[in-house]
């Protein structure tokens, strides 16, 4: 049944009508999702946090094909979200130029920074290349802080844009970044499994072995650089157009280290465990504190954490749990989640055995 | 296959039905016979984990205030969320508050960046925002906004009116600024500059100081070279200590003055050992030891409800932050809706709460507080008073 008889098949996107059919119903489920939010409040959801951890999981992919497949490391990746949030606001604020001229544009100038932070990558690996990174990010911050034409520490405000004539809601830029994601999730399935997506592959197993069997990786590294910040600038801009306002102090080092465990999280090299990091790390942080108010249990959670840690209260024990969630999943499942879903695929298919 | 995956579907579809609850409907959003829902959204933890005290403090006003049988026979059902001082949170909560949970209005909701991520989304559902920011900037009057209710002092027209008092007050003729480079630092050089230009003078020297710097020798020294006679100083309680520190260390002495975000007197003087005395404070709000009859009683609620949080300025300045809104619970009466509320706040003149400074809103204009007052750090601490209510804000 998995027999490949031409490359061709290989980068199929839907290998079988199983498949097709599935992917057909779930984007249909991605339609109606909204709608279903909205009348049930699904998990407790609202549409903005649908928008959140979509965005998100742009930016696990994007990274995820940097660290998961190209095996380099990024601890700054809140730098290249930042480019791409400010350099939107700018092209549709200063230069009125629409959305989808705009969006690009931000993708491929934080792509540009992207190739430019992979040439020191070149020569720099593991911790070294960590702390470069690092460093990248914090000073983008710090640069944007003090030029007047980023808004300054001020801040800048994100323009109310229209969609036929009626301001764009939370529900309106649902469906344009669900568009938008679907498109960039194909792409990066799609890149992975050509050319391109295999050099990656060889460079993340053995550089030098990859060298020897003529994968550029000069060429390769940086590419992989470019296409990560892309897919980060992209979500940048987007992420700016959501929350209405952005300032250079919203995107910190722990947002980098925050996007980082999204993707070791949801599993090293798989697009779908990128996904799957991102909508869990997302929801929880907002959502763990919902536990004080549960009757009984949320006040005794609370009235411990303020006894026993600070006044903080019900913070303390979301904190902790956020933390041991990580913990437990990359302990027991170093795939993280997509190992979870290979598992129970397998064991699926092979039930009752 | 397919029956298998029909059991799956079924299953999906089930969960899906079991986790999801509906929602009644109700006339007025956040309000009930018997409650009313007022959001916050105040940073527990993360780097601004300190400022999470404001959020807890109006908790404790709101427990006081339902114990005495609440407002018009509602409770106040307080709901607190910790944003970590990150947007994108701060909005996800508000989405929740709003379309989820239903509330009627926030309190609090510290910070610029946190504020303004759910500014507009606020407004377009009618949430009434009730000192709104904890912060003087303009983002929270300009442009003119029904449902904004701030109060904070307006950090330019503080430091506008600290120069004055140097000049007029005091008759100190030369004036420099010592300010941190950001939004909040750079308000402050903005007050003092205004006043010079208005007056035609001159401001000695400004010298601006990274968030990040920890070495403020140089920055000292310049402003000892100026020749400077009063400092206005503009920055966090760490800069504050070091320069003070640092000008210590080279004998130079002028008068400073500053903000009422650095009024925590006895901290203060335990950080910068005891060179914290003689300081100039624009102090807006009552002191902690307060004999105003109300803070008599917040601090006996204090002491009966919540009695391991420290009495400290960000905390009691919490209940305060929350008095202007009891104050328009109660004008608007029995009919609640955003409407009757916001008009009811609209009465308020020249209202004194424990909050210190006379509040006003009226149709036009919402900036609640525009007053101050000035008072020295005492050796011990203590802040004495010096000059009575001083119109700043036009």
């Amino acid at each position: 049944m998995d027999i490949k008889r031409s490359y061709y098949e290989d980068i199929e996107l839907f290998k079988s009508n199983t498949i097709l059919v599935w992917s057909i119903l779930f984007l249909v489920f991605l339609g109606i999702l909204p709608w279903l939010v909205k009348a049930y409040h699904l998990l407790g959801m609202s549409i903005y946090i649908l928008n959140l951890i979509t965005i998100n999981a742009l930016v696990a992919i994007g990274l995820n094909i940097l660290v998961g497949y190209t095996g380099q490391i990024s601890m700054g990746h809140a730098g290249f979200f930042a480019i791409g949030a400010f350099t939107t606001v700018i092209f549709i604020v200063n230069w009125s130029f629409p959305l989808y001229i705009a969006l690009p544009i931000a993708g491929f100038i934080s792509s540009a920074f992207g190739f430019i932070l992979g040439l020191p990558a070149l020569r720099l690996k593991g911790p070294y290349l960590a702390i470069a990174t690092l460093g990248f990010g914090m000073s983008i911050t710090t640069i944007i802080k003090h030029m007047e034409f980023f808004g300054g520490r001020m801040g800048l405000q994100a323009p109310k844009l229209y969609l036929f004539g009626t301001p764009m809601k939370d529900i309106h830029y649902y469906y344009v970044i669900m568009i938008i994601a679907v498109l960039m999730v194909i792409g990066a399935l799609k890149l992975i499994k050509t050319r391109v997506g295999r050099a990656f592959i060889a460079i993340r197993d053995s550089d030098i072995a990859a060298e020897a069997m003529g994968v550029n990786l000069t060429y390769y590294k940086t590419l992989s650089f470019a296409v990560s910040a892309f897919y980060t600038g992209i979500a940048g801009g987007l992420y700016a157009l959501i929350l209405g306002f952005i300032n250079p102090e919203g995107f910190t080092m722990i947002m980098s280290i925050a996007f980082l465990a999204m993707v070791v999280v949801g599993g090293l090299g798989s697009i779908m465990g990128s996904i799957a990091g991102a909508a869990l790390l997302t929801y929880l942080d907002i959502k763990l504190q919902v536990v004080q108010d549960i009757p009984a249990i949320g006040p005794a959670l609370v009235a411990f954490s303020q006894k026993y840690m600070s006044m903080a209260g019900i913070s303390n024990i979301a904190v902790i749990v956020y933390g041991l969630i990580m913990i437990l999943i990359v302990l027991f499942e170093p795939l993280g989640i997509f190992g979870f879903w290979i598992r129970t695929k397998r064991y699926w298919k092979t039930w009752p055995f | 296959m397919l029956k298998r995956d029909l059991v799956l579907v079924c299953l999906l579809a089930l969960a899906a039905f079991l986790m999801t609850t509906p929602v009644s409907a109700e006339q007025v959003r956040g309000v009930t016979d018997t409650e009313i829902l007022i959001g916050q959204t105040g940073p527990q933890t993360g780097p601004a984990a300190a400022w999470g005290a404001v959020a807890r403090g109006s908790g404790l006003f709101f427990k006081g205030i339902n114990d005495e049988g609440g407002i018009h026979g509602r409770k106040i059902k307080y709901l607190l969320r910790d944003d970590g001082y990150q947007p994108a949170k701060t909005k996800a909560i508000g989405t929740e508050f709003v379309e989820q949970i239903g509330i009627f209005g926030v309190v609090g909701c510290v910070g610029v960046g946190p504020g303004m991520s759910v500014r507009d989304y606020y407004t377009e559902n009618k949430v009434l925002m009730v000192s709104f920011g904890c912060s003087g900037v303009t983002n929270w009057i300009q442009p003119f906004n029904r449902y904004i209710f701030p109060v904070y002092q307006l950090y330019v027209d503080e430091a506008k009116a600290l120069t004055r008092y140097f000049y007029e007050n005091m008759k100190l003729k030369k004036v420099a600024v010592f300010y941190q480079n950001d939004d909040y630092g750079k308000q402050g050089l903005e007050g003092v500059e205004r006043y010079e230009k208005e007056k035609g003078l001159k401001v000695v020297a400004t010298v601006s100081a990274e968030v990040t710097d920890r070495d403020l020798s140089s920055h000292a020294l310049k402003l000892k070279e100026s020749g400077a006679e009063a400092v206005v100083l503009w920055a966090m309680p760490t800069h504050g200590a070091l320069l003070l520190a640092e000008c210590a260390k080279i004998g130079y002495k002028p008068q400073f003055g500053t903000s009422s975000t650095l009024s925590d007197g006895p901290l203060m003087m335990s950080i910068t050992k005891g060179l914290w005395a003689g300081m100039i404070n624009s102090f807006p709000i009552e002191t902690p030891d307060s004999n105003h009859p109300l803070m008599v009683k917040y601090r006996a609620w204090h002491q009966k409800y919540e009695p391991n949080e420290r009495w400290g300025t960000f905390y009691y300045s919490g209940c305060l932050y929350a008095e202007p809104l009891a104050e328009g619970l109660r004008r608007a009466g029995r009919n609640l809706t955003p409407e009757t509320f916001i008009k009811a706040m609209e009465t308020i003149r020249d209202w004194k709460g424990a909050i210190g400074a006379p509040i006003t809103f009226t149709p036009t204009d919402h900036q609640g507080c525009k007053d101050t007052r000035f008072a020295q750090v005492q050796p011990d601490g203590s802040m004495k008073i010096l000059t009575d209510w001083v119109r700043i804000t036009k």
